[in-house]
């Protein structure tokens, strides 16, 4: 094989390559985060932790026992339970949110804040990690700092697991939670 | 051409309805031999045999061919019985068919499974992906009707620039240039015509292609009849293996659920109808010597109530052998000796206890096998069996399912701002109601309907309690589910519609008047109530506006028991919960001190001295003083019979004294008393 011909291998196989690896795997050293507000306050979520942001979907509200869940949206054929990101935050009810986050994993769950200031790409080594949140029913882990302001950071896993246990979901079912979790 | 592409194409759909008609056909014959039955067979194979040729299928032509040979000499004739040699021929030469027409759909990857066809069950089938297509398109063309209602409201929007144009024209130039202002008024009267057209359209298109959606969902369900004849057959072979005779009967076909669902209980019921056949149907002297015809009889029905789907096979052999089981239980240590288990515990031993896996038990009490994959179908798939048995008379095994996708018809109703569907099949009657009866209704918590007073529930309370009372005219929904009828206020009926409902996803509880969720026209959520749920709203309701017409203070409970340390336990149970509580010894004491004080509960035991526990509830409930006052069974007789019995004289709740158990308690009297 000539010199000439590998390296056109190479760089064939590279091209190749390049759509078959997931973007966010290029680049260790950055975290891809979606600034958010919820009940007014400023807050991030890591975007690999989310499966799809969307904004004004109807929201149909469904009558039960549980006040953080706002009701039912549809996704393409599926139904999906809309729980506030704000009551589960442990702020007092304010007005109806107009973003759904998608959270990575099963069973299908969206969570609704307010407002969307921005997508970020910030460095690693930008995020202040915490090795278990207990603030805030634990539904926070690390903070970041942002345009000059500190914004905690909402762990979805975590969200979810408080979802699972205020849903009386049986645990066990929360692989796909787990192995999102970069 | 497609027919160029694959000869086979239009073959395969017509031997498939050929083939299932013969099965079908067979079967019946061997029950009802008759010369229509005859001739509709004759002409169902000589079609096939003909269709066969034409694609050059000879196999199946040739088989089509010595079938028709089987029948032709019974053309005709009052045949009264095929004889069971040219019986089995059929069944042979059917059999082989079928496994041709099924190679053709499915080919072969090796060699003919030849060997698969003892245990293949005919699957019943659902063109799944030729509806999700359709689906597709149907949601393709409601998609591109939006721009048409976004066309017409802009439509609207120049004609009213155009008015106002024309407005200009007169007051900027009055009386001159009349022909252009007549010709802009014109235009913008044309205008509102044609945007008017336009609108009416789209809602047509609109409510017609969400009709088409609706059908089109409820056709991805298949009907329950699909697996009637892969259990007549089975049946049938059985009674061939065992020479019995047996006639099979099926009811319910009409009945649609999702297909998984049909597949797993017909492969428990092929189980459930053999069983019945070999260890219930006796043999024919012996069935002579009770009195009973000689033929045995196997029925299966198949019940949709709400959100259950019942399956049930009923025989009218000689029911399970309950001395047998007793002995095998008892030398297993599942009972202790000496003691008397009534013949239900017996049955449900078959299912519960395990011992239907032991092959000793199997060859004495014979059904083991079949009970344990019905048994294993029902939890699949969050559904229970039940068994009932009358010793020499028969038995029925009943599997019992939760439906996941089901196709109905609903009510779409308004109440309190919000709208949701409400099952077409539970209601009876809908009545107008001026606005002071809608008042009137929702404070008493009761509605008069065909000189009856029912519960009314108002449907706001229950699914948007945060929307304002309205005090406008509604309309009063009279529904029945589970025997009782009661009738549920909404603002307005917004028509019907066919839906296929879901159940509600994972981390989404709700109030138990919501019974599942349906997906719109836009693909949003739509709430589907439930007929059981809002008939116990409703029942609730009104027992809270009949005994506490305000939200007073509560009301004291009643004890009533003769065991001094379980009044003690029980008092303490309650005070410690808030209540106030109030015993008596026996239930003589309990009825007098029942008339002295207001209760808000009775709480009674069963065995005692005197009146007992069943008669305290009945003679209470039929007091129009007392009857209003729920009642709890607190008993340590845990029987199906003691349970049927309370439920029978009245009473709310049943706690077993045995699992007792404080939290189990004190939810029944939360649900009962608030």
């Amino acid at each position: 094989m000539t010199t000439v011909e590998r390296r056109i291998t190479r760089l064939r196989t590279d091209f190749d390559r390049s759509f078959a690896q997931p973007q966010d795997s290029h680049d260790v050293e950055h975290v891809e985060l979606l600034a958010v507000r919820a009940a007014g306050r400023p807050y991030a979520l890591r975007l690999a932790q989310t499966a799809g942001l969307h904004p004004d979907r109807p929201v149909t509200p469904l009558p039960g026992p549980l006040p953080a869940l706002l009701g039912l949206a549809g996704f393409v054929g599926a139904v999906v339970p809309v729980y506030d990101l704000a009551a589960l935050l442990g702020h007092p009810a304010a007005d109806r949110p107009r973003w759904l986050v998608m959270a990575a994993g099963t069973p299908l769950l969206a969570l609704a804040f307010h407002d969307v200031d921005g997508h970020v790409r910030v460095a690693a080594e930008a995020i202040i990690s915490e090795a278990s949140g207990d603030g805030r029913r634990g539904v926070l882990r690390g903070m970041v700092a942002l345009d000059g302001a500190t914004r905690p950071i909402i762990d979805v896993p975590a969200a979810r697991a408080v979802v699972h246990q205020m849903a009386g979901h049986a645990p066990g079912t929360e692989e796909g939670a787990a192995h999102d979790v970069r | 051409m497609a027919e160029a592409r694959d000869p086979l194409r239009y073959f395969r759909i017509e031997a498939r309805e050929l083939v299932d008609q013969i099965s079908a056909a067979v079967l019946d014959l061997d029950q009802e031999p008759g010369p229509d039955l005859v001739a509709r067979l004759l002409r169902y194979a000589h079609t096939l045999k003909g269709a066969a040729r034409v694609v050059k299928q000879t196999e199946i032509a040739d088989r089509a061919h010595e079938f028709e040979d089987v029948l032709v000499p019974h053309r005709g004739s009052a045949v009264t019985q095929m004889p069971a040699d040219e019986m089995r021929e059929l069944l042979r030469l059917n059999d082989e068919i079928v496994q041709f027409v099924r190679a053709l759909e499915h080919p072969p990857r090796e060699k003919p499974a030849v060997e698969q066809i003892d245990d293949e069950v005919p699957a019943p089938r659902a063109a799944t992906a030729d509806l999700d297509e359709l689906l597709d398109a149907v949601g393709e063309a409601s998609a591109r009707i939006a721009p048409l209602r976004d066309g017409s409201r802009t439509l609207a929007g120049i004609q009213r620039r155009v008015e106002a144009f024309s407005d200009r024209l007169r007051v900027a130039r009055p009386g001159g240039d009349a022909g252009t202002r007549a010709a802009a008024q014109r235009l913008a009267g044309d205008m509102g015509a044609l945007g008017r057209r336009l609108i009416d359209a789209v809602d047509q298109v609109e409510r017609e292609l969400d009709e088409v959606r609706g059908r089109a969902e409820g056709l991805r369900l298949v009907s329950a009849g699909t697996i009637f004849t892969a259990l007549h057959r089975a049946v049938h072979d059985a009674a061939d293996a065992e020479g019995k005779r047996v006639r099979f009967a099926a009811h319910g076909a009409e009945t649609r659920l999702g297909p998984q669902v049909l597949n797993q209980v017909n492969g428990a019921f092929l189980h459930v109808v053999r069983n019945a056949v070999v260890h219930g149907i006796e043999p024919e002297a012996q069935r002579m010597a009770a009195g009973k015809p000689a033929e045995g009889s196997i029925t299966v029905d198949v019940q949709r109530r709400g959100r259950w789907i019942h399956f049930r096979c009923t025989d009218d052999g000689r029911g399970f052998d309950l001395a047998a089981l007793r002995r095998v239980a008892e030398t297993r240590g599942l009972l202790p000796a000496g003691s008397e288990p009534d013949p239900q515990e017996l049955i449900d031993l078959v299912l519960h206890g395990g011992i239907s896996t032991s092959d000793a038990v199997t060859e004495v009490a014979g059904r083991g096998i079949g009970m344990d994959v019905a048994r294993d179908v029902a939890l699949q798939l969050g559904g229970t069996v039940n068994i009932k048995n009358w010793p020499g008379q028969g038995a029925t095994v009943e599997i019992s399912l939760p439906l996941t996708l089901l196709s109905m018809n609903g009510l779409i109703v308004e109440a309190g701002g919000t709208v949701v569907t409400m099952p077409l099949d539970a209601v009876r009657r809908c009545v107008r109601l001026p606005a002071e009866d809608v008042t009137t209704a929702a404070a008493s918590g009761r509605f008069a309907h065909e000189g009856q007073v029912v519960p009314f529930l108002p449907l706001a309370r229950s699914i948007a309690p945060a929307a304002p009372d309205r005090t406008g005219s509604g309309v009063a929904i009279v529904l029945s589910a589970d025997d009782d009828t009661v009738a549920v206020g909404v603002d307005r009926l917004a028509g019907t519609t066919t839906l296929v409902a879901r159940p509600l996803p994972d981390l989404a509880p709700a109030a138990a008047v919501i019974g599942g969720v349906a997906i719109d026209m836009d693909g949003n959520p739509r709430l589907v109530l439930d007929a059981h749920g809002l008939v116990a709203a409703a029942l609730q309701d009104m027992s809270v506006a009949g005994s506490s017409p305000e939200p007073g203070p509560r009301l004291p409970i009643l004890v009533v028991d003769d065991s001094l340390t379980t009044r003690m336990l029980e008092r303490s149970i309650l005070e410690s919960a808030g209540y106030d509580v109030d015993l008596a010894a026996s239930a003589e004491e309990g009825l007098e001190r029942a008339h002295k004080r207001d209760y808000g509960l009775f709480l009674t035991d069963i065995d005692m001295p005197g009146m007992d526990g069943f008669g305290f509830v009945a003679t209470t409930r039929a007091d129009p003083a007392l009857g209003h006052i729920p009642a709890i069974l607190v008993s340590s007789r845990a029987t199906a019979e003691d349970r049927r019995r309370g439920q029978e004289v009245g009473a709310s709740a049943y706690v077993i004294k045995g699992e007792f158990n404080q939290e189990e308690l004190l939810a029944h009297i939360r649900r009962l008393i608030l």
